[in-house]
């Protein structure tokens, strides 16, 4: 009280200042503060935006393919030995397995055996990473053979010869070694059967284990030990399912390795933290007063979940199963011990065929030495991630439109 | 006949039966009823008491002649377990058509059956956990009667060129772990040091200042991040990060390697992102509204209560997130398996190629040795030891969260 | 009375039930005994093949080529390894097990013998070519002329100076041999776990090692002090390196040296230039041979494992100008290719004495 009786005007007004200086200060900092939250997002989002770019950069080009116009002489001595079928300077420009299909011919369309006809044949890889402007053949480092090359190519483009398709191909054919008769149909086939297992398992018994633990279970040392333990399921690192997968499903129960089978039961296992932890929360979500509502009426335990609890809590249940096959569908290192990272070019017809998946298929070219899979591995990245973020936004919308707040 | 055609033939006999028996228990219930006796239950749950006692006894029958076969019982043919199964389920089918009857508590019954089948599906998860304890720790074991425990968590030379083969000693030399384990946790730490202050700082952006607008599309747009599969971060690390942190370090006059353990890390960092701005959001977002009231109304700034205020009160929430979030980046695998090196190599330069616990697995099981050697059971000890790091982190932090909730419940 | 009747009726029901669903059990019964003796019975429709991940390329390729050529499933191939390879094709000859195992090296004599262990004694060797280790370094670079001693002296752990075995002090090429240039040593090869680096232990250091009295016995450790860095396999970041850094060698197959040959040259070893004619003969000393073991109890019972073998076999795929020599492999003398054919061809037994001997 003294002190501010003593303030004189010139006191009071340098501790004004101070005040001032130092509000300033904290409003600096502050704004700075905002600027880094602001900036920590836009960083995350701009990772984000930069992946796709480089991905659509980088994978784009293999939705489109080389086609050569070359004539074919259908002879019946050249369906043996199908490089005499078009004319000598075309085999380093057409594709060798388009070349290998031509006996074929025979079976499939026989009216055209022993005519000539002009064709569109698939282009060699080398043709179609030069006219993608993915390899270079006329630098420094290229021999006279591919400079050579480099201008038959431009000759043909130039005169309409070689022309730019849609790669159908690259969606209904297997795995190949021939870079440009590579596809993803296979692995494509074998997601989906893979998946359909790891739902038909991980579903049922996920939510009935979260009914159990929400419904049922006494709070009693059992219960605390199956909570305890599938919340460290939840974080145990995929890989040691995939051990998992080799020791009991293959070695122990028998189950053939790299079947679709074997995938299906290890991700399946790796899924059920998932789907029991967000059936969990959505049968959390349901009030009491619907459970005692139906206990009143003469529901039992068991009747009151069937068809009051369940029916309300669905929606959750179901976003929350789509979002744990989604991350089982991209998951890869569990596959690599179980034998899923295979050479595995015809798509399976059952449950226990030698299957493979699509980011296993995408790890396998991301290893190949040849260029023109650099382009597929990012185009099969797109087709994944379209796939899985397709997944993701139904269930996002899912848990919009049905989801009741209470 | 192949196994799935055998399952299918069960299951379509399994549901025909059991189908035969809700209907012959409901009308035999319904019989009754109509002659004016009063029943325990209602009809449909005698039916469903006949159906799960025909269903259930062949269920167990086909399972223990499984698990028989898988025994060496070699006999027992996949159409012989049909058959009893088969014949269990007539028998049940008999007996609980005949149990019917006004005393009969079916309802009970039923939900007894319920309630041991939830108990079962709940084990499956206990089973996971023992089978994947099970099928590392019997070639671990194997492996430490080959390699002396202590040099294997102690040495510093991990070279399995120089073990000595075929000797009958303990091996105390090229086993030596921790050059794996200092990778590992120098390509965890780098991927740290990007997640937690980009994670942190977005969920607080998130939480305190972000519009609904803005939340409600960047929070989606973060989760994008968590879905990507590992694989494809793998393939971006390889293809797109490392060669520009090769150029950059070649402009500042450094030299980085291809398999730089920055390349790795970076992008193991931007996977794990969403993980800690999801989880702090949610701790950030449950520290009652009255502490920020509080200090505000003393004339804190916006900034100065989040960073005096919240922070410290959700900090075991966000410590619990750290840890999920090191726990994953430990066991992550495809990406360090296609951007890491294969080197062991005991350095904390971010810019040489180091290996990891995960690659050595995945080489291990999947190179040109023979099985059986020390080189590729110490696939599954690293594998023990990964499971065991990451147990602990994941309790730790589950404990943390808890008493978070606890604190402010 | 009712309810008697209905009894009556659902229990006719439910045994005739068993009887549809038991009888067909009790006919398959008798068809799986039948399949156990009957040894043309179809267990599955593809061929399984797993081994070494250098010959998996070609076998991919001919597995290809006998999917797109005839009506036969195409193979599944899997890369495993040798000797993962080697034993999942002797834990048995059960359906589940595979009909082939490629391998970067021949069958180790342990290996047989588990097979046999397992029941399996009639398998079949096949040789399909070579794949030379060739020492590569820039394009950019004079040539580079080595000797295995030397490649010893760069490469191993410890190595003799003054009669003893001391830890290897080199960092230039040019302290081991006046004659190397003057470059400091830095060696980009497999990782322990590769079949290559095996080879290269094997016919590098261990071949060197053993004539050299400081050593006493064969030596193969490869030094870990940095000079040696492990890099994966047929990584094309390798040869970016051997590119950039003009210094550094690369350690790896003669099929990558091949898809790369506009960036990197190959040293000659011992005076022998890595080219295919002096694989195949044997006079380039770092080269190694190239098989496929088949499980013979599995054909007739596995479609196209004969058609598949003898394709692969042909010279249309491993004969000089045939396609996998496109794709790296070093081909057999001609002698010899048709000598291994025909022992494909006539599903020779493969006997303990015939690796004993090798």
């Amino acid at each position: 009280m003294d002190m501010t009786a003593e303030m004189t005007p010139e006191r009071r007004a340098e501790l004004d200042a101070r005040v001032q200086r130092k509000l300033k200060k904290r409003y600096r900092a502050a704004k700075r503060f905002h600027f880094y939250c602001v900036g920590s997002l836009v960083l995350a989002i701009s990772f984000l935006a930069f992946f796709f770019t480089d991905m659509i950069s980088k994978g784009h080009s293999a939705f489109q393919q080389a086609h050569v116009q070359v004539d074919v002489d259908y002879a019946e001595k050249n369906l043996r030995f199908t490089k005499r079928a078009i004319a000598e300077d075309m085999h380093d420009i057409v594709s060798r397995g388009w070349l290998r299909d031509l006996r074929r011919v025979k079976k499939e369309n026989p009216e055209l055996v022993g005519t000539k006809a002009v064709a569109w044949a698939l282009a060699d890889d080398e043709v179609d990473q030069y006219l993608k402007g993915n390899k270079d053949l006329t630098g420094d480092d290229n021999t006279v053979e591919q400079k050579a090359l480099a201008a038959r190519i431009d000759a043909l483009k130039a005169d309409g010869k070689i022309k730019m398709k849609f790669n159908v191909g690259f969606f209904t054919n297997g795995d190949s070694k021939i870079p440009e008769m590579s596809g993803l149909w296979s692995a494509m086939v074998g997601s989906i059967l893979v998946m359909v297992l790891t739902l038909l398992f991980s579903f049922p018994i996920g939510v009935m284990t979260a009914i159990y633990l929400e419904e049922f279970a006494p709070d009693n040392r059992l219960t605390q030990l199956i909570e305890i333990n599938i919340n460290n399921l939840a974080a145990v690192p995929s890989i040691l399912f995939g051990l998992l997968g080799l020791a009991i499903f293959i070695n122990f129960f028998g189950v053939p390795r790299s079947s679709a089978l074997a995938g299906g039961l290890t991700l399946g296992l790796m899924t059920l933290p998932v789907i029991i932890i967000s059936t969990r929360a959505a049968l959390r979500a349901v009030p009491d007063t619907i459970r005692q509502a139906a206990y009143g009426m003469g529901c039992t335990e068991w009747r009151t979940v069937r068809d009051h609890v369940l029916p309300l809590s669905m929606p959750g249940i179901l976003t929350g199963t789509i979002i744990g096959i989604a991350q089982a569908m991209g998951e890869t290192a569990p596959l690599l011990i179980i034998g899923m990272m295979a050479y595995i070019p015809e798509a399976p017809e059952g449950f226990l065929q030698a299957a493979t998946v699509l980011p296993a298929q995408i790890f396998t070219w991301a290893g190949m030495p040849e260029r023109a899979y650099v382009e597929r591995t990012a185009a099969g990245i797109l087709v994944l991630m379209s796939v899985l973020i397709l997944m993701n936004a139904s269930a996002v919308l899912l848990r919009k439109k049905f989801e009741r707040r209470w | 006949m192949t196994t799935g055609q055998l399952l299918l033939l069960f299951a379509a006999c399994l549901l025909l039966l059991a189908g035969t028996a809700y209907v012959i228990g409901r009308r035999r219930a319904e019989g009754i009823k109509a002659g004016g006796t009063f029943m325990n239950s209602q009809p449909g749950q005698y039916g469903q008491f006949a159906a799960t006692w025909t269903a259930v006894p062949a269920i167990v029958a086909a399972f223990v002649g499984w698990v028989a076969t898988l025994f060496g019982a070699e006999i027992i043919s996949g159409k012989l377990i049909i058959a009893a199964a088969v014949a269990a389920a007539v028998v049940g089918l008999v007996w609980a058509v005949r149990q019917v009857d006004p005393e009969l508590r079916a309802r009970l019954g039923v939900e007894r059956v319920i309630t041991a089948a939830l108990i079962t599906a709940s084990m499956v998860s206990i089973l996971t956990t023992l089978g994947i304890l099970l099928s590392i720790i019997f070639e671990s074991i194997r492996f430490f009667g080959m390699v002396d425990f202590m040099h294997f968590v102690t040495g510093t030379e991990w070279n399995p060129d120089a073990a000595p083969e075929g000797s009958e000693e303990l091996i105390t030399k090229g086993f030596g772990s921790l050059p794996l384990f200092a990778g590992t946790f120098l390509i965890t730490g780098i991927a740290m040091t990007v997640a937690l202050p980009i994670g942190l700082l977005s969920a607080i952006y998130m939480s305190e200042y972000a519009s609904p607008s803005v939340r409600s599309v960047s929070k989606p747009l973060l989760e994008i991040l968590a879905g990507i599969p590992t694989v494809v971060y793998g393939f971006f690390a390889a293809i797109t990060i490392a060669p520009i942190i090769v150029a950059v370090a070649d402009k500042v006059g450094l030299q980085a390697s291809y398999q730089a353990a920055l390349a790795p890390g970076l992008v193991m960092g931007i996977m794990i992102i969403p993980f800690i701005s999801s989880l702090s959001d949610d701790v950030i977002n449950s520290v009652p509204e009255s502490m920020r009231d509080g200090s505000l109304a003393l004339g804190m700034t916006k900034s100065e209560t989040i960073r005096h205020i919240l922070i410290p009160a959700a900090l075991p929430g966000i410590i619990s997130a750290t840890l999920l979030g090191v726990s994953r980046a430990l066991g992550e695998t495809m990406i360090v398996v296609m951007a890491a090196g294969l080197r062991p190599n005991l350095t904390w330069n971010p810019l040489e190629a180091v290996t990891t616990v995960t690659v050595r697995i995945v080489d291990a099981l999947t190179g040109d040795q023979a099985f059986g050697t020390p080189e590729t059971l110490a696939a599954f000890s690293l594998g023990l030891v990964l499971f065991v790091v990451t147990l602990i982190l994941n309790i730790v932090s589950v404990s943390m969260v808890r008493r978070f909730k606890q604190q402010y419940a | 009375m009712l309810n008697s009747s209905r009894w009556l009726v659902a229990a006719g029901v439910s045994v005739a039930l068993l009887a549809g669903c038991g009888e067909k059990p009790a006919g398959e019964t008798t068809a799986n005994n039948s399949a156990k003796s009957d040894s043309t019975k179809q267990i599955r429709k593809q061929i399984r093949i797993v081994g070494s991940s250098t010959v998996y390329p070609f076998s991919s390729y001919a597995a290809e080529e006998l999917g797109a050529t005839t009506d036969f499933s195409t193979p599944v191939v899997e890369s495993t390894g040798s000797g993962g390879g080697a034993k999942l094709f002797c834990e048995g000859t059960g359906k589940s097990t595979p009909d082939i195992t490629n391998a970067s090296r021949r069958m180790k004599s342990s290996e047989f013998a588990t097979c046999v262990k397992n029941g399996i004694t009639n398998i079949t060797e096949a040789k399909i070519g070579y794949d030379g280790i060739v020492i590569a370094q820039s394009r950019s670079n004079g040539p580079l002329n080595l000797t295995r001693q030397q490649l010893l002296m760069a490469t191993a752990e410890q190595v003799p100076v003054g009669g003893q075995l001391v830890p290897n002090p080199y960092t230039n090429w040019n302290q081991i041999d006046q004659s190397l240039p003057d470059r400091e040593i830095t060696i980009y090869g497999p990782p322990t776990s590769s079949g290559t680096r095996d080879a290269f232990e094997e016919l590098v250091l261990e071949s060197v090692s053993k004539k050299m009295p400081e050593y006493g016995k064969k030596y193969s450790t490869i030094r870990t002090d940095g000079k040696y860095i492990a890099s994966g396999e047929n990584d094309n970041l390798i040869v970016q390196k051997l590119d950039k850094n003009r210094n550094a060698v690369g350690i790896f197959g003669y099929s990558f040296l091949e898809e790369n040959k506009q960036k990197v040259q190959a040293a000659t070893i011992d005076g022998v230039t890595a080219v295919p004619a002096n694989i195949s003969s044997g006079s380039y000393p770092v080269s190694r041979s190239l098989w496929f073991y088949i499980k013979n109890d599995h054909i007739g019972k596995v479609p196209g494992i004969t058609e598949y073998t003898k394709l692969f076999m042909s010279d249309e795929m491993i004969g000089e100008g045939g396609v996998l020599t496109e794709i790296g492999l070093i081909p057999l003398p001609v002698a010899e290719r048709n000598e291994r054919r025909a022992t494909v061809a006539n599903s020779a037994k493969l006997t303990a004495e015939m690796l004993a001997k090798h």
